[in-house]
């Protein structure tokens, strides 16, 4: 475990390193600067400002400044979004929203995709399992902002009765203004979690020791849940890594939609304003969070089946 | 004839199994070319049937990827053949038109439903002024209101008058002025899901929104195929230490977050392209100037992050295929290692490779319709589909069909292509089926 751990932390710096080098290439090929806006200041200013930020240096020591002061902890100071204030700081600002809309996203894809995989399966070929797999299939068709504007436009349509959740995130107003973008963030994983319990699970259904279960007497409550769904967690645990990933990204589109101050929205609008060190920070906590996530799916296929080696993990 | 039915007989056992006393009476007739009639009885009753007509058969007795590929074909035709049909073009401003909804009403109807709103608006002036009279000052917003909710004010809301008034909407959207002409005996083309803000045809924005979203899809998908392919099989048929590195980059490239990086890779192509276009050197420029640079940025862009799938696959198959004893005939036969890669492995693995690339279309139109609606992809006069939808947020209470759509065929885009993956893949590879 141990052995395995080292390398994989390894794997993640050298990709932390890749992504940040990649990061800084892209950024700085994208024409203009931080210092443009609707005045333009005059090309003594504009120096002046690139030598206090360290601008006017060439990319290769720009870029081995940066990381050195990553390792301290240190991402550097907003240039243009939040005027010299620590992206750090505003990285601890933004993103517990981001977060727990993520959480509940995922929570509810995995708390309903599931029982409906699983009752799919038991109801293999009869008019349950026809009608999810027709609102499965759509569901993973409809990307997420396609889901989260018609919940929108029913929502804040015209039908005054429809006005139950507000449409423009208010953080004031409780749990009822995270319904709509979580249930728009979730719904594609909880489509595909759902497809992917059924398949696998038909596969545990089919398995001898699931007749033997049924041999030996037991109801069907137990071994579907006790025997066959632990089996046939694997593949959908396997599916749950990068989806977290994708509900972290996609949430990008969904903040944007329901005005979400998150990190998603903060990150493109760094991006439009070519707000460098903002755009390295996210880009870098982002990637960083995903492959922590990325480790800790690997760790819990272990809880679930304790056949499966780690250290013999590599495919 | 006699010796010819006995010469007939003694050569079938011949073909059956191989006698050895009958082999060793051969006589000279034996060596006789052969005649018509038996000629004949070689031919095979049946037509073999090649790899291709069998998954052709398989695919359709499956009714709902035989649906998707009529969906798919339809939406071909809708998105590249569409667009010249129409008398509009998707970014001319058609003046008097805007903000046409998808449907109209007749003259006559709508003189009557303009003149109901302006007497309900009259009415309700009345009663502020009465008001204001009455308090003798200017009337809060909120005494406005109250006073709103009191008169009757049945004639503002279009849909309450609509009934009053017995007048039903007609289908398709016709400007004031274009009713008129048509009136007068003009033959005028109707804007069938109305225009948007500009008086731009909303049917004619969405065909070439889905063209984008299909070009992005297509062309991203071969590029996936062709870095995958030649990645996965040199990864695979090399092993050992090359593989192990060509591995370990795989691996690199899949936990970087792909949506963070193709967003700015798709802003940072951008502009070098555009600079490529418009400095006049260069073989390629005529294929960018005609795709145009957002699009191309968007497709490379997917393409060097999306071709993991495809090269882990393509390996996969290669490595169970070239231990294989047609390889070590081909190698026996001295053939070099890239014809074996090209002629031997890769079209024994076609069924997935047709079936991956199939699969990486619809996940590329996601991303596409992602990018633009962030603002990132397409930029104006084209459209796609996602920066229709994005265009339509702004308005979405009281146009929501310009989001609706979009969106809907975006996803019927999607699904049909999901679909006909999915039937393509139990159709290529029966032994998946289960």
């Amino acid at each position: 475990m141990a052995k395995y751990t080292i390398k994989r932390l390894l794997m993640a710096i050298i990709t932390l390193l890749i992504v940040a080098s990649i990061t800084f290439a892209l950024m700085n090929s994208i024409p203009g600067s931080p210092w443009l806006s609707e005045k333009t200041p005059s090309q003594a200013t504009i120096d002046a400002l690139n030598e206090k930020y360290g601008l006017d240096q060439p990319g290769i020591v720009q870029l081995g400044k940066y990381l050195g002061n990553l390792v301290q902890g240190d991402m550097g100071v907003s240039l243009k979004m939040q005027k010299n204030r620590p992206v750090t700081d505003i990285i601890r600002e933004m993103f517990p929203l981001s977060a727990k809309i993520g959480f509940f996203a995922i929570l509810w894809a995995i708390i309903v995709g599931i029982p409906l995989g699983c009752l799919a399966a038991y109801h293999r070929g009869k008019w349950v399992d026809s009608v999810l797999r027709v609102i499965c299939t759509i569901g993973i068709s409809m990307p997420s902002f396609v889901v989260a504007s018609l919940l929108l436009s029913t929502f804040a349509g015209k039908n005054e009765a429809l006005r139950v959740f507000p449409t423009i995130f208010d953080a004031s107003l409780g749990f009822r203004t995270y319904v709509l973008p979580c249930f728009a963030l979730g719904f594609y994983p909880m489509c595909y979690v759902a497809r992917q319990t059924r398949s696998s699970m038909l596969d545990a259904l089919g398995q001898d020791y699931i007749k033997t279960a049924r041999a030996k007497g037991l109801k069907s409550g137990p071994i579907i849940f006790k025997h066959a769904l632990r089996n046939a967690l694997i593949p959908v645990i396997t599916y749950l890594g990068p989806q977290i990933a994708f509900v972290f990204c996609g949430g990008f589109v969904v903040e944007t939609v329901f005005s979400i101050p998150g990190l998603g929205r903060y990150f493109i609008q760094s991006i439009i304003n070519r707000d460098y060190p903002l755009i390295m920070g996210t880009t870098i906590f982002l990637a960083a969070f995903i492959i922590l996530m990325n480790f800790l799916v690997d760790v819990l296929y272990k809880v679930v089946d304790p056949r499966i080696q780690l250290e013999k993990g590599d495919n | 004839m006699a010796d010819m039915k006995n010469n007939r007989i003694k050569h079938n056992i011949v073909c059956t199994q191989p006698d050895i006393e009958n082999l060793l009476e051969l006589t000279p007739e034996d060596f006789a070319s052969a005649t018509e009639e038996q000629k004949e009885s070689f031919i095979q009753d049946r037509e073999s049937i090649s790899y291709w007509k069998d998954a052709w058969r398989r695919l359709k007795s499956n009714r709902v990827s035989m649906v998707a590929l009529g969906v798919i074909i339809f939406l071909i035709l809708f998105a590249f053949v569409g667009p010249s049909v129409m008398p509009y073009g998707y970014d001319q401003f058609n003046k008097g038109a805007e903000n046409l909804y998808p449907w109209h009403y007749s003259l006559e109807d709508g003189e009557k439903l303009a003149e109901a709103q302006g007497s309900a608006e009259m009415r309700l002036e009345l009663a502020f002024e009465e008001a204001a009279k009455e308090k003798g000052s200017d009337l809060t917003s909120i005494e406005k209101a109250k006073i709103k909710a009191q008169v009757n004010t049945s004639g503002l809301d279009e849909g309450k008058l609509r009934k009053e008034l017995g007048i039903h909407k007609k289908l398709f959207g016709y400007s004031k002025s274009e009713l008129l002409r048509k009136a007068d005996g003009e033959k005028i083309f109707p804007h069938i899901f109305g225009t948007d803000k500009y008086g731009r045809d909303i049917l004619v924005r969405t065909m070439i929104g889905t063209r984008v979203s299909m070009l992005v899809g297509l062309f991203a998908a071969l590029l996936v195929l062709i870095i995958g392919a030649i990645y996965g099989s040199i990864s695979g048929y090399a092993g050992g230490k090359v593989d192990a590195v060509m591995m370990r980059i795989v691996e690199l490239i899949y936990s970087i977050p792909e949506m963070l990086v193709v967003l700015l890779l798709a802003t940072a192509l951008n502009q070098p392209l555009k600079d490529y276009m418009n400095s006049g050197v260069g073989g390629l420029r005529n294929f960018v100037g005609v795709l145009g640079p957002n699009l191309i940025s968007m497709f490379v862009a997917f393409a060097l992050l999306y071709w993991v799938t495809m090269a882990r696959i393509i390996r996969g198959q290669i490595l169970q295929l070239k231990e294989q004893e047609f390889v070590t005939a081909a190698k026996a036969l001295g053939a070099k290692n890239s014809r074996i890669i090209k002629r031997h492995l890769l079209p024994n693995c076609i069924g997935q490779i047709v079936v991956t690339t199939c699969l990486q279309i619809p996940s590329a139109i996601f991303l596409e319709s992602f990018l633009s609606y962030l603002g990132v992809g397409v930029s104006a006069p084209l459209t796609s589909l996602g920066s229709m939808a994005s265009d339509a947020l702004g308005g979405v209470q009281t146009y929501s069909y310009r989001l609706v759509i979009p969106a809907i065929i975006l996803s019927v885009l999607i699904l049909s292509f999901n679909l006909f993956g999915d039937g393509l893949r139990d159709a290529l590879d029966p032994r998946l089926k289960k």
